[in-house]
């Protein structure tokens, strides 16, 4: 850093002030465009959606401050009940997924042997593709006539007959977990890969020499060396699930009669209702849950640097 | 003694290159099950573009028996999609560009200068790209109405800096911290300005970097599906997730015509992603990229 005070800075002096001062003010200035960005377009809508949340707004109406009411009303909406219980089920078994085929694959690739970078490349494209056609292209697939799924049910023998997969009520949420899972997992394997290379080498020869089997390798090497990394990933990973509106969106728009609803969705169609206030009380009930696991993903994320 | 042992070590090397030989054939095993896993709903959705109505709705095949281009040619001729894919280029790019722009300021400031509160800048950085659309989508739908930007490519452009710029800073953070700072203190002993020092030596070391979150932001704009469907009402305007969604309200879902418009809309994407992921998945790791 000293090394920055010797030179040129003759247009400074006359402003009087000291390097570190200087140094403050590039820093403040630099700084500034985003970070009036981010406090008008993320921080201001943040609180504005906590105050809406609390007034009895509609489209083209203010409204005034109700308190609680929106938040009562929710609490007996079977709708809302409902989107709770599913995002919770969503978030919570996709991840169990996510995790077992993302580390699965992750070691097997993590392995020496020829095609690994093609593989590599293969499994990252339901990532790489955009979300919205993924779950497009799913919804397709999920048809009861046309759909691929039901046609290699038939053809391989294993189930003859019509399943109306995102039309009946005990498949839907199953099926939007699948579609969900093979949109996100790449992901997880990617982070999971990525932690794994950077696992000493010789950490594993003196396991090995140690007379340590594979097994138990894993949970003496590799596992405490990537669990950051599984707990940033599953916490990143349930945050992104758990307010993903695209999916349900596009699979089932919530249906059939809320056996998919999730709150993203709920909130969407309760503007659409133009209830803003309600809409806004939606998303802004989550709010505690969504502190809990940003905070302590964030001073993760902030320790690793 | 002497001949027993040869023997012996040959049974455990030939034991040995057994175990491997197995290891690698299921290596190779479960990988193809995945890759079959993913190609399978591509290979849906090209097929399904290219098959004609009877085919997708009374004789479904894996294979079709006559191939067609009336579902690109409708989609083109008849839907507008050439005009919603100009309008994401052009909000797609405008989003890029702004972000790189004033992104890599804050960014070099965030890594290079010392000053109080900047601690609390990055945190509030990364607190804001947690922030899920979905709590964000009914103020800002005011905020924009109330700014005139309702309705318009600007105001989308505008919406979309809330989630490309705190991402595009918090990754070119973790690129400009590998660049050491050596380089950048010399240069300014012979004679270089600090913002000399950023253009000249930060920003070209940092080039697979800047590739790679201008694909990120790219696509993310490129993707966007929620907050276009709330701000963007006329025809005119729709971008591509937007003209795709569109096509869905009506009663017959014309799949053949979506199943075109997801090709053409993944194509460009996936083109990016195969030319840039060697930067990409360094940084894709090392910030968490939203998926």
């Amino acid at each position: 850093m000293a090394v920055l005070t010797t030179s040129r800075s003759q247009p400074f002096k006359r402003t009087g002030l000291s390097f570190a001062g200087r140094q403050a003010l590039w820093g403040y200035l630099l700084a500034l465009p985003v970070l009036l960005l981010v406090l008008g377009l993320v921080a201001y809508p943040f609180f504005y959606a906590i105050y809406i949340s609390f007034t009895n707004r509609v489209v083209g109406n203010p409204g005034e401050w109700i308190g609680f009411d929106n938040f009562r009303y929710l609490a007996n909406s079977p709708s809302f009940t409902r989107s709770i219980r599913n995002t919770i089920t969503l978030v919570l078994v996709s991840d169990v997924a996510k995790l077992f085929i993302g580390l699965g694959l992750a070691l097997l690739v993590n392995q020496q042997f020829r095609g690994r970078g093609l593989f590599r490349s293969l499994i990252m494209v339901p990532w790489a593709m955009p979300g919205f056609i993924a779950f497009l292209t799913w919804r397709v697939l999920y048809q009861p006539i046309g759909g691929g799924i039901n046609l290699i049910l038939t053809e391989t023998g294993i189930h003859s007959g019509v399943i109306d997969w995102l039309g009946q009520k005990s498949t839907a949420m199953p099926a939007v977990i699948i579609a969900s899972v093979w949109r996100g997992f790449p992901f997880w394997f990617i982070s999971f890969l990525a932690a794994l290379q950077a696992v000493q080498p010789d950490l594993y020869e003196a396991a090995r020499v140690d007379g340590a089997n594979a097994w138990r390798r894993f949970w003496t090497v590799t596992f405490p060396a990537i669990r950051p990394v599984i707990l940033v990933t599953t916490l990143l990973s349930s945050i992104w699930t758990a307010n993903s509106f695209e999916n349900i969106w596009l699979l089932t728009a919530g249906g059939p009669s809320d056996a998919t609803m999730v709150f993203p969705v709920l909130a969407y169609f309760g503007m659409q209702t133009q209830r803003l206030g309600e809409a806004a009380a939606v998303s802004v009930a989550m709010i505690p849950v969504l502190a809990i696991l940003v905070i302590v993903v964030t001073s993760m994320m902030q320790e690793d640097e | 003694m002497a001949t027993a042992l040869p023997a012996n070590r040959r049974r455990r090397e030939g034991s040995l290159r057994r175990t491997k030989f197995l290891t690698l054939a299921g290596t190779y095993l479960a990988l193809t099950v995945i890759v079959v896993v993913v190609a399978f709903p591509l290979y849906w959705m090209v097929v399904t573009s290219l098959k004609l109505p009877r085919e997708i709705y009374r004789l479904p095949s894996l294979w079709p028996n006559v191939f067609t281009g009336n579902n690109y040619r409708t989609l083109i001729e008849e839907k507008d999609f050439l005009a919603n894919i100009k309008n994401s280029l052009i909000v797609a790019s405008c989003v890029t560009t702004i972000s790189l722009v004033i992104s890599s300021f804050a960014a070099y400031s965030l890594v290079r200068f010392k000053y109080r509160f900047k601690g609390v800048l990055g945190r509030v950085i990364l607190f804001a790209y947690l922030t899920p659309t979905s709590l964000l989508f009914i103020p800002l739908s005011i905020i924009i109405a109330r700014l005139n930007l309702g309705n318009s490519l600007q105001g989308l452009i505008l919406v979309y800096l809330t989630f490309s710029l705190p991402l595009s800073t918090w990754l070119l953070q973790g690129y400009f911290r590998g660049v050491p700072r050596e380089l950048e203190e010399q240069a300014m002993v012979d004679g270089s300005t600090r913002m000399g020092a950023l253009f000249k030596i930060l920003l070209p070391l940092s080039a697979p970097g800047l590739a790679a979150v201008a694909v990120f932001t790219f696509t993310g704009a490129w993707n966007e599906l929620l907050l276009a469907l709330i701000l963007i009402k006329s025809e005119s305007d729709r971008t591509v997730p937007l003209g795709i969604n569109y096509l869905i309200t009506s009663d017959v879902l014309p799949w053949g015509t979506l199943m075109a418009g997801a090709v053409l809309s993944s194509l460009p994407v996936i083109v990016l992603y195969f030319l840039a992921q060697r930067f990409m998945v360094q940084g894709m790791t090392s910030g968490s990229v939203k998926g």
